[in-house]
């Protein structure tokens, strides 16, 4: 009976909760709030909050065409691959107090499956066969790996920072983070993680490639790069991808940095969740974007190899110092 | 209930792909302004995409030149179903000036159906606007016969 119980909770989480059906409202939601922002930032009336739910279900129902010089297969299901990644990524992170599965998933499983999603667009572009898709995945490519080394370096500054506190070392599990939060308050309230927080901050618009880092999807130049060829469903599906992934990496910088301010109630503590997930896309991304043109790619490798990467190497040695 | 958002959603969400068959750019121009903030389409939900595969309507300036009706042609078949094609300007519906030149394949409903056509030139951002909705509800009603 136990057993039963057991796999409808987890069915819950995979499908409603942590999982599909909230993200896809809340990254949708957060995607349409970002394009909102932007709008009123450049005095414009903007699209409604509600548009990228109306961008989705068109694009459901519009014919997909598979080019005849691409790999069927692999572009159709490289999409989808992407997206259940996000998904398992959000099923791990936790909200404050609550964790859909808690016991076996720390930040090294995160920072794998942050990958998926860049790695299921690149497979899906050069799967199309088409060469504005080659360029975009040189350039996807380049994207991921300027973000990964400071992404590292601050997942490292916050596992020694607990870890130290906890007498483990460093502490990789997200459970432990979340609990030491709980226990001794948020992390940003430390002065040797405020350069890893801010590193964290300047990282979100590259992962999630939006605009002053989109060299890979360039509309106006290489016919948005990767997904050239893409139409119909499977776009639709990537369109869906990039706004969970927004929500994903909003919602880690909330476990990472912001924990501990949970009430206890799971529905309050995931509007809480979304509330502080919209005002850092409005931060990192709309304002960002507002503000910024677009950088070339050797720019946005330089820009993350000096400035993040120093900022996130400041708040690792200030953290062995135990600060 | 699942086919009338489809349907809805259609109409609320109209991408455009801009092709340029020869046109002098003041068509070109004056497509962009509808997307700044004085008359802002976008609240509209329309959205310059940078691929024919992402469009639902493809507007085509220009007098359609014999050296670019192949590429007009091919761009306007790789744009999945429904699509509307919107001719902006005088010249893809006549030649406008350049009307009996050696050059001009034109007007473009020779080859293609055209749903709507918005005359002038330049046209003006409203003329634009307006014909540009006009076709958002035809890819509705294209959606609608579909099935």
């Amino acid at each position: 009976m136990t057993v039963v119980i057991d796999a409808l909770m987890y069915l819950g989480y995979v499908l409603i909760f942590p999982g599909f059906l909230f993200c896809f409202l809340a990254g949708m939601l957060l995607c349409g709030i970002d394009r909102k922002l932007v709008a009123k930032m450049q005095k414009r009336v903007g699209p409604p909050v509600l548009q990228p739910f109306y961008d989705f279900f068109k694009l459901c129902g519009k014919e997909t065409i598979v080019p005849d010089a691409a790999e069927g297969i692999c572009f159709m299901f490289a999409p989808l691959l992407g997206l259940a990644a996000l998904v398992v990524i959000q099923l791990f992170i936790p909200v404050f107090g609550f964790t859909a599965i808690s016991g076996m998933a720390d930040i090294v499983v995160i920072l794998y499956l942050l990958l998926i999603p860049a790695v299921s667009i690149i497979l899906g572009g050069a799967a199309s066969g088409s060469p504005y898709a080659g360029v975009g995945l040189s350039r996807e490519m380049v994207t991921i790996i300027s973000c990964e080394l400071p992404l590292v370096l601050v997942l490292l500054a916050v596992a020694k920072t607990v870890g130290d506190a906890m007498g483990t070392g460093l502490c990789f599990s997200l459970r432990g983070i979340a609990e030491y939060q709980a226990a001794n308050g948020s992390l940003i309230c430390r002065i040797s993680m405020l350069p890893a927080a801010a590193a964290m901050l300047l990282i979100i618009p590259g992962e999630t490639g939006n605009h002053p880092f989109d060299a890979a999807e360039a509309e106006t130049e290489i016919c948005e790069g990767l997904l050239a060829e893409y139409s119909g469903a499977p776009l639709a599906v990537f369109k869906l991808s990039h706004a969970v992934k927004m929500l994903t990496l909003t919602s880690l910088f909330a476990a990472l940095f912001l924990g501990g301010l949970g009430t206890g109630m799971v529905v309050l503590d995931a509007l809480l969740l979304f509330v502080i997930c919209a005002v850092l896309t409005a931060l990192t991304i709309s304002f960002v974007h507002a503000v910024t043109a677009r950088l070339k790619i050797e720019q946005i490798f330089k820009y993350y190899w000096t400035v993040v990467t120093l900022l996130a190497a400041v708040s690792l040695v200030l953290a062995w110092y135990g600060l | 209930m699942f086919k009338r958002l489809i349907e809805e959603s259609t109409e609320k969400s109209p991408w455009l792909f801009h092709i340029n068959a020869g046109s002098c750019n003041g068509c070109d121009i004056e497509l962009v302004s509808i997307l700044t903030p004085r008359y802002d389409a976008e609240r509209l939900g329309f959205k310059l995409a940078g691929s024919p595969r992402h469009a639902d309507i493809v507007v085509v300036t220009g007098p359609v030149t014999k050296q670019s009706l192949p590429r007009v042609l091919r761009t306007i078949a790789q744009v999945p179903e429904p699509r509307c094609i919107v001719t902006m300007g005088s010249c893809p519906q006549s030649g406008n000036v350049f009307r009996g030149s050696y050059s001009i394949a034109g007007p473009l409903s020779k080859y293609v159906p055209v749903d709507v056509d918005v005359a002038g030139c330049a046209p003006k951002p409203e003329a634009i606007i307006d014909g540009l909705a006009l076709a958002a509800k035809m890819l509705r009603e294209k959606r609608g016969q579909k099935k």
